[in-house]
């Protein structure tokens, strides 16, 4: 045991103390908070240019409905996030032309002028046939300011139901509650008759499965670059005059974990300070953020369904590690385990439409897509216990079966250096050695 | 200590079609430096790879200390492959320190002789240095260092000298020697017979998997006689290649090596060399170098 620790404390201490571990933990945090500040300032500095829009109202009903759409304080009914934001960006000023005694022609030549003279930035000429046929042209000196369209678009469409309303006949109180949005709420019905919101364990199960896949995507090619260390700098034959391959290997890959861990844990604290400041600030302006109340018992098996989705995919790559002699040969090589992976994170999809079939109680048992399709389970219909500890038991004996299956390879292939292994050779290895 | 240290008894190994080490027997006994000596490809490595416990012998048993190996056995044995390489961005005290961990050596003593075995080699200033930053000589003492640190009773060395440089070499063998004195078993292996001829007390010579001879250096020296000659002349070319006289000649930059014929006699060729007139510089009686005794040994067993 003491040798154990002897080569975890080697692969943590000389990983965590390399200027690419700390460059990478502090680096991470940062950029993702650029990459959520930063939108967020971009879009807020176009605010101060509100755009002069002129309208033609042929119709001589919809500009007050219009206006009233546009406006900011106007009660905002389809509110979207993304319309919220294009809201700020298409900030509009409008005015009204009068259109009596002139051709469409013309004013449209006298409009057309006064864009080129900046005076305007677009016009709307609303025919008189408009509110039976819907069809408006939006002249703009910038065709392509998606947002300001989309903004105006569904200002008109609001003013013309708000008008045809009006031409039905429906009084002012009806109209409003006719507009009324929808609010879904997902209830979960448990076993012991409780309602639950499930929503947000949804979201936790995506969260964990999502930091999986993270973790095996930055540590799957740090494990296979740890066993293959040894190789390329031929220090493996003395190390095994010293210690038991499988106890090399079951050091590599804790000693690795462990920085993985320590560097998501970092990150995880980084991540919520950031989003309780992020709630704080919600909530100051009258958002309120609530965070789902999930059991105990739940957080748990989060954790270990975690480390098991971590284990099973980083004992593959150090068993493909064990194979090759460089790195860029274990690269490749380890394409499929990716696509496993992807695989067997969309299994999410089938097994939340029907978590109590025979097909989701085996692929969660069946160790590579366990520890998602075992989540989505525990956090839909809960499953007897014995099937979790079933699916555990299964999974983390194929963490130790894979890595003694390394070893064995790892030691016969280190006695011939500079050859890569077929799978079967690799096999028979792993039955003699 | 009175047992034998190492003793291989019908040791094959072989990797597919391939025999790699065929029915070999050896002893090795407490004390004494042992060469396993034979050109590329003989099995050395093998041989020494089976008593390490990295690869078990198809067949025949091994017996360390009088016992099978285990995980203690292990912890007193140093080895040093011929395979071998340091942790490149480690730093040098940090590696050596893991290595004695491997074997079992913790806490405060492990510093001291980290700081010992440093000054001994003349590497204490590069004690906190990576190893990339080492030259290959000195990666190379480091990598001594790491067979040696845990005070091991038997120590394993695989051409232990390839790539140094001569005063390097020296200081070597100086500490193995050292190591002898303090009663440690060593097993040398290497194919340069000029450098076991000077560190080795037994040895083994091994040729295409298998053992044609094992024994003390003295005694086969002594077997062999002496029957080789030093000259050094001018003229006399014809009687130093008379077959009656001389069986082989090797001519070095001023000097040749004369191997005598069977029956013949060193006073007669000295007679004969006179009689043609030459002039002599040097004339020597000679031990056959190990080179020679192996040359002749697997002639003898083909």
């Amino acid at each position: 045991m003491k040798k154990f620790f002897a080569v975890v404390k080697r692969e943590y201490v000389q990983r965590v103390r390399a200027k690419m571990f700390i460059v990478s933990t502090v680096l991470l945090p940062l950029v993702m908070s650029l990459f959520g500040i930063v939108p967020a300032l971009i879009l807020r500095m176009d605010v101060g240019s509100p755009q002069r829009v002129a309208v033609v109202d042929q119709t001589g009903k919809m500009y007050g409905h219009l206006s009233q759409a546009l406006s900011n304080d106007a009660p905002n009914q389809e509110g979207s996030n993304a319309n919220r934001a294009a809201r700020a960006l298409g900030n509009f000023i409008l005015q009204e032309v009068a259109a009596d005694n002139q051709s469409t022609e013309q004013i449209r030549a006298d409009l057309d002028q006064r864009l080129r003279a900046r005076e305007l930035d677009g016009y709307v000429i609303l025919p008189p046939d408009f509110l039976a046929h819907g069809q408006v042209e939006f002249r703009n000196r910038n065709p392509g300011d998606v947002f300001s369209r989309r903004v105006l678009e569904q200002a008109l469409n609001r003013a013309v139901r708000e008008q045809r309303l009006i031409e039905a006949k429906v009084d002012p109180k009806t109209r409003l509650e006719l507009s009324r949005p929808v609010a879904l709420q997902a209830v979960k019905i448990g076993d012991t008759g409780a309602e639950r919101d499930s929503g947000g364990s949804f979201a936790l199960v995506f969260g964990v499965g999502f930091v999986m896949y993270l973790a095996i995507l930055m540590y799957g090619q740090v494990i296979l670059g740890a066993v293959i260390e040894e190789k390329e700098t031929r220090i493996a034959e003395i190390l095994f005059s010293s210690v038991k391959p499988f106890t090399l290997m079951m050091g590599k890959l804790v000693g690795v974990s462990l920085v993985a861990l320590t560097q998501l844990a970092i990150w995880g604290i980084a991540f919520s300070a950031f989003a309780l400041y992020g709630v704080g600030v919600l909530a100051g302006r009258g958002i309120r953020a609530t965070i789902p109340t999930i059991p105990f018992s739940h957080y748990i098996y989060f954790a270990l369904f975690f480390l098991l989705g971590y284990f099973i995919y980083a004992t593959i790559y150090a068993l493909v590690g064990s194979m090759v002699t460089t790195a860029q040969e274990g690269g490749q090589l380890a394409m499929p385990i990716i696509l496993i992976l992807v695989v067997s994170f969309y299994l999410f999809l089938p097994v939340s439409r029907s978590p109590d079939s025979p097909f989701s109680f085996y692929v969660s048992m069946l160790p590579f897509s366990a520890p998602v399709a075992m989540l989505v389970r525990i956090v839909t219909q809960t499953p007897p216990f014995w099937q979790i500890a079933l699916s555990l038991v299964l999974g983390f004996g194929t963490v130790l079966l894979i890595m003694w299956i390394t070893a064995r390879v790892y030691r016969v292939g280190m006695l011939m250096y500079g050859k890569r292994v077929s799978i079967p050779e690799a096999l028979r290895w792993a039955r003699q050695a | 200590m009175s047992e034998i240290t190492v003793k291989l008894d019908r040791v094959s190994k072989s990797f597919g079609e391939f025999t790699a080490v065929k029915e070999l027997s050896l002893a090795v006994r407490p004390g004494r430096v042992f060469g396993l000596l034979g050109p590329n490809g003989a099995g050395k490595t093998t041989t020494i790879r089976m008593i390490v416990n990295i690869t078990a012998p198809d067949s025949g048993s091994i017996s360390l200390f009088g016992r099978k190996i285990d995980a203690e056995v292990q912890d007193r044995i140093g080895y040093l492959p011929e395979e071998r390489g340091l942790y490149r961005r480690m730093k040098v005290v940090d590696q050596l320190r893991f290595f004695a961990e491997l074997k079992n050596v913790h806490g405060k003593q492990v510093e001291s002789r980290i700081d010992e075995w440093l000054a001994r080699v003349k590497l204490s200033e590069w004690k906190n240095k990576r190893s990339m930053e080492l030259s290959k000589g000195m990666q190379q003492k480091i990598q001594f260092i790491t067979s040696v640190i845990h005070d091991p009773d038997l120590l394993i060395l695989d051409e232990p000298f390839s790539g140094l440089d001569p005063i390097n070499v020296e200081l070597l063998k100086e500490i193995v020697l050292d190591l002898k004195r303090a009663g440690k078993t060593i097993i040398f292996s290497t194919h340069q017979m000029e450098v076991a001829e000077r560190v080795c007390d037994d040895i083994c010579l091994l040729n295409k998997s298998e053992k044609i001879f094992e024994g003390s250096l003295r005694d086969i020296k002594s077997s062999f006689g002496r029957n080789s000659v030093a000259v050094r002349c001018e003229g006399g070319d014809g009687v130093l290649d008379d077959p009656a006289l001389v069986s082989k000649l090797v001519r070095h930059a001023d000097e040749a090596q004369a191997l005598l014929a069977a029956g013949a006699d060193a006073q007669v060729l000295l007679r004969r060399l006179i009689d043609s007139g030459a002039v002599i510089g040097k004339f020597e009686m000679i031990e056959p170098s190990l080179n020679d005794i192996f040359i002749t040994k697997v002639t003898e067993a083909t």
